[in-house]
């Protein structure tokens, strides 16, 4: 694994004062500048707030925004609701997974896509539906969604 | 927080008790002699109400007895309403999947006729996740573990899943946990894949703790508890006689 830059996390610690209510906070942040929570930043926030790292690591490993492996450069998701899987989201998910040579929650090997699911995005209108950071895309088939990768 | 003297009466299984408003509902019903299981509950750790195998019904809904305080007069509380007992049935069951062999859940299951899930043998680890042993560790001065990951993947760990680097090895977890998941030797000390040496009485040799658990203490100790009040007896004894 590349080194971590500490003078970032060094950087993003010192834009909050070390009181232990800025746990998330910080967590968010560097989740947001690294795309996933080094072992090193983790220990880096223990210190800087004086918080037990057992605490620190437990609030890590709990929110799904957050991440202990390193996140693709770019999220695709692919929507399993109810209306997506009868129009054939496993059939995306299969297509993305053997393009991207990973499975659901996982990153490709170059760090540029990591692929998840989730459970109705809302349009169900538009299944089955995909979305890569956050854009809707609808009305897939698999060769349609392995246009996006 | 001035104490609340003020008493709230009520009823629970239809016997009528009277207790200091703000009373813990459990205490009430043990105190009547009414028998409600429990699992998270220590009586020396702060409540957390996790486990839900104590709920009671008040009012139509469930509430956990271990946690709900009597604040009310005039309460009426079942702890073994067919409510009640659904509910239990269906925690046991959740519980016994991840405890499968333990003694006290399955006395319990069988009252209850709960069964484990079989779709759920693969989190069957003994532990059933009422951390215990994290309010233990933190009653004792460190904050080693705790619970990581989310819904049934969720475990107690050290940090990166590692041996915890906070642990003393004090044992307090272990000795709180109610399945016994905890895997430690006493002598020679281990514990959470870590290994500590351990302190001796100067006298007679006994374990008096691990040295990081003697550290976290804060006074210092070399002799056991016993030695020491020989030594006291006999400085005492050698002192002059007290003037009258
Ligand atoms: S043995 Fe370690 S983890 Fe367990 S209570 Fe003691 S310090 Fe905490
Ligand atoms: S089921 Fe996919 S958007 Fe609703
Ligand atoms: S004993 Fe009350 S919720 Fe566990």
């Amino acid at each position: 694994m590349a080194s971590v830059d500490l003078n970032l996390v060094d950087e993003i610690l010192r834009t909050r004062p070390p009181e232990p209510r800025h746990l998330l906070a910080l967590l968010q942040e560097i989740q947001a500048r690294f795309r996933y929570l080094p072992k090193e930043a983790m220990l880096a926030v223990a210190g800087y707030l004086d918080v037990p790292l057992a605490r620190v690591f437990s609030v890590a490993g709990f929110y799904k925004a957050l991440s202990l492996t390193p996140k693709g450069e770019r999220l695709v998701t692919v929507c399993q609701g109810t209306a997506c899987h009868l129009r054939g989201a496993s059939g995306l998910v299969g297509a993305l997974e053997k393009r991207l040579g990973i499975g659901l929650g996982q990153t490709s090997a170059d760090g540029r896509y990591g692929l998840e699911s989730v459970n109705c995005l809302g349009a169900c209108a538009l299944a089955p539906v995909a979305t890569v950071d956050g854009t809707v895309h609808g009305h897939l088939s698999p060769s349609k969604a392995l246009e996006l990768v | 927080m001035g104490k609340d003297t003020k008493k709230v009466s009520g009823t629970i299984d239809g016997r009528e008790t009277s207790v200091p408003r703000g009373s813990i509902l459990l205490r009430a019903a043990l105190d009547l002699g009414i028998g409600v299981p429990t699992l998270c509950h220590h009586p020396g750790l702060p409540p957390d109400g996790n486990c839900r195998l104590c709920s009671a019904e008040t009012g139509g809904r469930l509430v956990a007895s271990c946690l709900y305080p009597l604040r009310d007069d005039g309460f009426v509380v079942q702890t073994r309403s067919p409510l009640v007992v659904e509910a239990r049935r269906f925690v046991l069951g959740l519980l016994l999947s991840r405890a499968p062999a333990d003694g006290y859940l399955l006395g319990l299951a069988g009252e209850y006729g709960a069964k484990a899930d079989p779709r759920l043998a693969d989190g069957a680890d003994g532990c059933v996740r009422c951390g215990r042993c994290l309010r233990a560790c933190r009653a004792a001065g460190s904050e080693a573990i705790a619970l990581v990951g989310r819904g049934w993947g969720r475990k107690v760990a050290g940090p990166f899943y590692e041996p915890p680097i906070d642990c003393v090895g004090c044992l307090a977890c272990a000795q709180a946990c109610p399945t016994g998941a905890i895997a430690f030797s006493e002598e020679p000390r281990s514990i959470w894949g870590r290994d500590f040496g351990l302190a001796r009485c100067g006298s007679c040799g006994a374990i008096l703790g691990t040295p990081g658990e003697l550290a976290r203490s804060g006074v210092e100790v070399t002799l056991c508890p016993s030695c020491r009040r020989r030594e006291y007896s006999r400085a005492v004894a050698s002192l002059p006689p007290a003037q009258s």
